[in-house]
């Protein structure tokens, strides 16, 4: 009776392990790609199309590898969880850290894998004004298209801004323990420029 | 594999191949048997780990080893806690620790060291009011972890060495 009954338990318990299993790797692909352009051209208004795109370039601007460095206080969060930043740093005047506690001290160049910690030459805090951290997709639309919460960029700049300056590329190659942000840098910036291109509506909300 | 360029309490070591995922920690304490700087955390948290770096114009900063590659300090000035006494003479901080037995297993104690160091350096570059002093050794220490809490007895004797020297560390004094 015991090893009649020890197959169906074990196909069922297989059967909800590849079901878990598979719904995890669906919700994992539909996260870590974007679309192109090209998909929402079947959507007639353009300025339905154009929110569209920006909400579709949400999935970057929400996702902790741009937030954890556009947080809301003075300390950056780390990590997929977004947890504050240990050790704890603060902003500092520039938004490389203090005086004696500067980013660089830690982050080096490049990523250090070996000790789990990113790197750039450039690493620091976006600007308090550019705070993205607890905002929604509608208020950070709004705010990123305000020279005066954008570092003063125009529209055209968000495209170079997003799509190719290498600070912001180093979202797409973390490095160990970190995910990445969804699809490319140049799918990025190619939806940027979509959304301009198509009067850049912000989503309502 | 990395060339690595690095004076040590000013003593220039001969130009060493290392591994890219060396950590500086481990080149220290493996390569060159200086165990004095520890390993604590392995995270940057505790700064048990933290190394005096001397910058070309003549000031300095601390800087962790645990998460950070030794080939990063390549044509380097780093000092660590085996550098800060001359001749067999323990510094006036080293005393002053001892004096107020700051420390008890002592693992944080070159962290400390270093970074109460690197104050004293920077002011008697740049002196601060008395009335600035508590709230000045306490940020410099800040993010120095001791397991013991013999924070308030670090501080006390970071305070008695500048006080001693009052004419150095402290703009009324001048």
């Amino acid at each position: 009776m015991k090893s009649a009954m020890r197959f169906p338990i074990l196909a069922s318990a297989a059967a909800l392990a590849m079901s878990v299993l598979t719904g995890y790797a669906a919700s994992q692909t539909a996260s870590t790609t974007l679309d192109s352009p090209e998909r929402f051209i079947s959507i007639a208004d353009t300025g339905a199309r154009s929110t569209a795109i920006f909400t579709e370039l949400g999935k970057v601007l929400t996702h902790p590898r741009c937030v954890n460095c556009h947080p809301a206080g003075d300390r950056p969060h780390q990590g997929d969880a977004s947890r504050l930043h240990q050790p704890p740093v603060v902003r500092g005047v520039d938004g490389h850290g203090t005086e004696t506690m500067r980013c660089s001290i830690c982050h080096q160049n490049a990523n250090f894998d070996p000790g789990r910690v990113p790197g750039h030459p450039e690493w620091h805090l976006a600007p308090r004004e550019m705070a993205w951290e607890g905002k929604t997709l509608a208020e950070i639309c709004a705010q990123i298209k305000d020279p005066a919460r954008n570092g003063g960029r125009t529209l055209e700049d968000l495209v170079h801004h997003i799509g190719t300056d290498t600070l912001v590329g180093w979202a797409w190659h973390p490095g160990f323990g970190r995910t990445p942000a969804p699809g490319t840098q140049q799918e990025a910036g190619a939806l940027v420029d979509a959304w301009i291109r198509t009067g850049a509506v912000c989503p309502a909300g | 594999m990395t060339k690595l360029a690095i004076t040590i309490n000013g003593r220039t070591l001969n130009p060493t191949e290392v591994r890219d995922e060396l950590t500086m920690n481990d080149f220290l304490r493996e390569h060159l048997g200086m165990t004095g700087t520890k390993f604590g955390c392995g995270a940057a948290q505790c700064l048990s780990c933290a190394v005096i770096v001397d910058n070309p114009d003549g000031t300095s900063y601390t800087s962790p080893t645990c998460i950070v590659s030794a080939a990063s300090f390549d044509g380097k000035a780093i000092r660590t806690v085996e550098g800060h006494a001359k001749n067999g003479e323990l510094s006036a901080l080293q005393k002053a620790f001892i004096e107020h037995f700051a420390f008890q297993c002592g693992y944080c104690t070159s962290g400390f060291l270093n970074e109460a160091q690197v104050l004293l350096e920077r002011l008697a570059k740049t002196p601060v009011e008395r009335a600035e002093l508590e709230e000045t050794i306490a940020d410099a220490l800040d993010g120095h972890l001791c397991r013991c809490t013999g924070y308030i007895k670090y501080h006390e004797a970071v305070r008695d060495v500048i006080l001693a020297d009052a004419k150095r560390y402290l703009a009324a004094n001048k």
